[in-house]
């Protein structure tokens, strides 16, 4: 036998099977993704700022509404999750085909506007969370959009969802702040199931913006098409469900722990107004050390880098999906031009304003939740209407029970939206 | 993408008929026309075969035959008075608004998924019918437009009904009976990309369609599909049907399928293979899916060294190996230990009366099951094979690794999917 023996023996081989213990942490973190994305970016530089402001003015008086947005706030993403795993088709694809192209296209407008304005207070939140350690955001924000713009358009989609599942581990920071302010646990407790109504209205309408700022457009938007494209199958809803849901209920954890650390320090030290997340980090300090002011930084940065992603990649979704472009995270420019394009568009434009010094960020906000609160009733109402419907859900559409919860949800999260929407007008 | 024809009949827009006024003959208003009724599943392009209209506030239908003229002015009916129906889906017919409109379509020509912006209406041999739709933004934009705005915009990318397939799984009554036939033009490998490409509902349709006409090459397609796509469309399937898939497969497919159902599904559908079939089937199952002993095909063409070459090209026209992958036969020694091979061209020049022997080539690399897949990889670039042999301890043959199984696995990961292939034009 002359056989030229290859070289083939003694190397090292594939690991065959995983461990039955890795294998287990394995599919529990495989159960976190589109969901807990979708609700932890609304925790943002805009979302920072509304919660520190509304622990610093009302204390811990307003936790027991946290636990209401919460229940909306879940119930809305369950659907969406399901509508993506059912149908495989995102929300916008789903409006166009039920609704027509008008509908479509008078949401994807309204997404396309909002989205940017938000898109650009992240970045302003990228530089002011970078800032705090004094490097300019000429530095910062250029640096920032392009790591961005290479985890989406570089790489797969399933690097992209590890990364921004990396993104909310300093969301952590958050609880971690809370603990150092030293707050009164027991008062915390009792506030979080005491319903404290207060009829004065800048208290109604700190409600009215918690509501807003907590469910956003975009996170269902992003929820459902990245499920989409995730490939859940439909054996694995009641996973995709659970994930939603999850996700929905930390960030909201999350954010009642931002009302906590400035409610435990501002709120009783008697600093009311805040206007900014970087504002409410500088404010702690003084009250709960030096940490904690780090700490928020730490949340703010990695909360605005996880918003700064997703909002490209939700806008791209809803254009792309309803004008029907090729689509996909990861895809290359000559794959899906439209879509690539669109999130190189954002990310340049947000990350160029973002640097203007003195970028009038408040009032961009302003301009902001007026569309959102204008697009958010419109978004709730399909996913209702879709959800429910035999034609596109078949035998997945929403049980009485969920279609009656919803219903009440978006009904009372569309009053409240266009109740912020007409103040806010008012006070223009 | 160009109009149909030189002396092409005038395109009517379905925008500009829904919404347009119901006259009667003398031009008197009404009601409005709703939506257009037309019937698939026939050769050419489908004919309407009637209206939806809203009269006082009530719907109801206008057969086709009742009509004189359809335009933008409005949908004109022969007769003075109304004679209204009540609307019922008859086999094969779809709603083109509700239905087809902002819906996506397989556009057969490109082997893509597109969405349909406008739908182009055209009277032809005497009839009205769907000539083409509009994937184009003009399309779109038209129908944006307030109606006056809208009429100036020309027709944009025009695509041909007769490289459209529209999905219909989502239309009550029509429900899978609609065949799609053009979709057998397609190689397989486009046809797993638009499944991939579409949602579970359409992808589930395409495949029932390729079933209904094709069963093998229902096959073809399900081991193009990648795995994750394969587990979503067997899932659900009885265990009956699964093996009728499987059965129709090669065997590295077929064990790659099995290894993707539920672990207590196997058994079974393993049980409802052929004999033959089977054994290799579970052969297979044993190696691990990444090393050379799950990549490889037990199906190839060995004889002993003794054998004569007529002999062994008729080994090579009795094997069922593919075509393509079948380019060289195996020779064994004795004793029953792989002894080298001869390219199936060197056989064809060959005198038919000589022992395959004289042929033989000896200095060839192998495998063992248990290599890595980067061995196979890199030993196959090295010598520049298409095909490699994998023995077992014994120097038995066992199986071939053929390029095929190997570029696949290779492709970066997002190159798989629709890169160059479904690239349009």
């Amino acid at each position: 036998m002359r056989r030229a023996r290859s070289a083939i023996r003694g190397r090292p081989r594939l690991p065959a099977r995983l461990s039955s213990r890795r294998a287990r942490i394995i599919a529990l973190l495989g159960l976190l993704g589109p969901g807990l994305i979708a609700a932890n970016a609304g925790n943002d530089a805009g979302g920072i700022a509304t919660y520190s402001s509304a622990g610093a003015k009302y204390g811990y008086s307003v936790l027991w509404i946290m636990v209401l947005i919460t229940v909306s706030l879940a119930i809305v993403q369950k659907l969406a999750a399901r509508m993506g795993v059912v149908t495989g088709k995102g929300l916008a694809e789903l409006i166009r085909e039920e609704y027509g192209i008008r509908w479509s296209v008078l949401a994807t407008t309204a997404v396309l506007i909002a989205n940017l304005g938000i898109c650009i207070s992240d970045f302003v939140g990228i530089g002011a969370a970078v800032g705090l350690t004094g490097v300019p955001v000429q530095v910062s924000v250029p640096l920032a959009a392009l790591a961005i713009w290479l985890i989406i358009v570089r790489g797969s989609y399933r690097s992209a969802e590890k990364t921004f599942i990396w993104f909310t581990i300093p969301f952590f920071a958050y609880p971690i702040a809370a603990i150092l302010a030293h707050p009164h646990w027991s008062t915390v407790g009792t506030q979080i199931v005491q319903p404290h109504i207060m009829s004065s209205s800048p208290y109604v309408l700190l409600v009215v913006a918690l509501a807003g700022t907590t469910i956003t457009p975009y996170m269902q938007l992003y929820l459902q098409s990245a499920v989409v494209e995730r490939g859940v199958r439909e054996d694995e809803l009641p996973h995709e469900e659970r994930e939603a849901v999850l996700g929905a209920v930390f960030a909201n954890v999350i954010a009642s722990f931002i009302i906590i650390a400035t409610a435990a320090t501002l709120y009783t030290h008697g600093i009311h107004s805040i206007s900014s997340a970087a504002e409410a980090a500088r404010a702690l300090k003084p009250f709960a050390g030096r940490y904690a002011e780090v700490l928020f930084g730490v949340g703010l940065l990695g909360a605005s880098l996880l918003a700064a992603a997703i909002l490209p990649i939700a806008t791209s979704y809803v254009v792309s999906e309803s004008l029907g472009y090729e689509k996909g995270v990861g895809r290359r420019r000559q794959e899906a031009p439209v879509f690539v394009n669109i999130i190189t568009g954002m990310i340049l434009i947000s990350a160029f304003v973002a640097m203007i010094p003195n970028v009038p960020v408040i009032s961009l906000l302003v301009g902001v939740q007026v569309v959102n609160g204008l697009l958010l009733p419109i978004n709730l109402f399909f996913i209702w209407r879709l959800s429910r419907s035999a034609d596109v859900m078949g035998e997945r559409r929403s049980s009485p029970f969920l279609d009656g919860a919803a219903g009440i949800t978006v009904l009372v999260t569309s009053a409240l939206s266009i109740v912020l929407v007409l103040v806010t007008l008012l006070a223009l | 993408m160009n109009a149909p024809a030189a002396q092409a009949p005038p395109i009517l827009h379905l925008s500009s008929v829904v919404g347009s006024p119901l006259r009667d003959s003398d031009g008197e208003r009404l009601g409005k026309a709703e939506d257009v009724i037309v019937r698939l599943g026939g050769a050419g392009y489908p004919p309407i075969t009637g209206f939806l209209v809203t009269v006082a506030g009530r719907t109801s239908y206008v057969g086709a035959d009742r009509v004189s003229d359809i335009g933008p002015d409005g949908v004109v009916l022969r007769k003075a008075k109304l004679d209204l129906r009540h609307f019922e889906r008859r086999a094969e017919e779809v709603l083109l608004k509700r239905d087809v409109l902002d819906r996506q379509l397989i556009n057969v020509k490109g082997a893509r998924l597109v969405r349909a912006n406008e739908i182009e209406l055209a009277l032809l041999g005497g009839a009205w019918r769907v000539v083409g739709v509009d994937t184009g933004p003009r399309g779109g934009l038209r129908r944006l437009l307030p109606k006056a705005l809208g009429a100036h915009i020309a027709t944009g990318e025009f695509l041909d009904w007769a490289s459209v397939e529209p999905f219909v799984g989502h239309v009550p009554t029509v429900r899978l009976r609609i065949p799609h036939p053009q979709l057998a033009k397609l190689h397989p490998a486009q046809i797993a990309d638009l499944v991939e490409a579409a949602s579970r509902r359409e992808g589930e349709e395409i495949i029932q369609a390729v079933g209904d006409d094709d069963r093998e090459l229902e096959a073809d397609v399900f081991e193009e599909l990648d795995d994750h796509h394969q587990r979503e469309f067997l899932e659900d399937r009885p265990d009956a049907q699964v093996a009728e898939i499987v059965s129709r497969m090669a065997p590295d497919d077929a064990a790659d399928v099995i290894g993707e159902l539920d672990e207590d599904r196997r058994e079974t559908v393993l049980a409802l293979l052929p004999v033959s079939h089977r054994v290799k089937v579970r052969a297979l199952l044993g190696y691990d899916p990444a090393e050379a002993g799950g990549l490889m095909s037990p199906d190839f063409v060995l004889l002993t060294s003794a054998t004569v070459v007529g002999d062994a090209l008729d080994a090579v026209r009795r094997s069922d190996v593919a075509a393509e992958l079948l380019t060289a036969v195996f020779a064994s020694a004795p004793d029953g230990s792989l002894e080298g091979w001869i390219p199936v061209t060197a056989l064809l020049r060959a005198d038919p009366a000589q022992r395959l022997e004289a042929l033989v080539k000896h200095e060839i690399p192998t495998l063992r099951p248990d290599a890595s897949f980067e061995e196979v990889a890199r030993l196959m670039a090295d010598y520049n094979l298409t095909s490699v042999p994998v023995l077992d301890e014994d120097e038995r043959m066992v199986g071939v690794i053929t390029v095929d199984d190997v570029l696949e696995a290779m492709l970066p990961r997002g190159w798989r999917r629709r890169f160059g292939l479904l690239g349009e034009d």
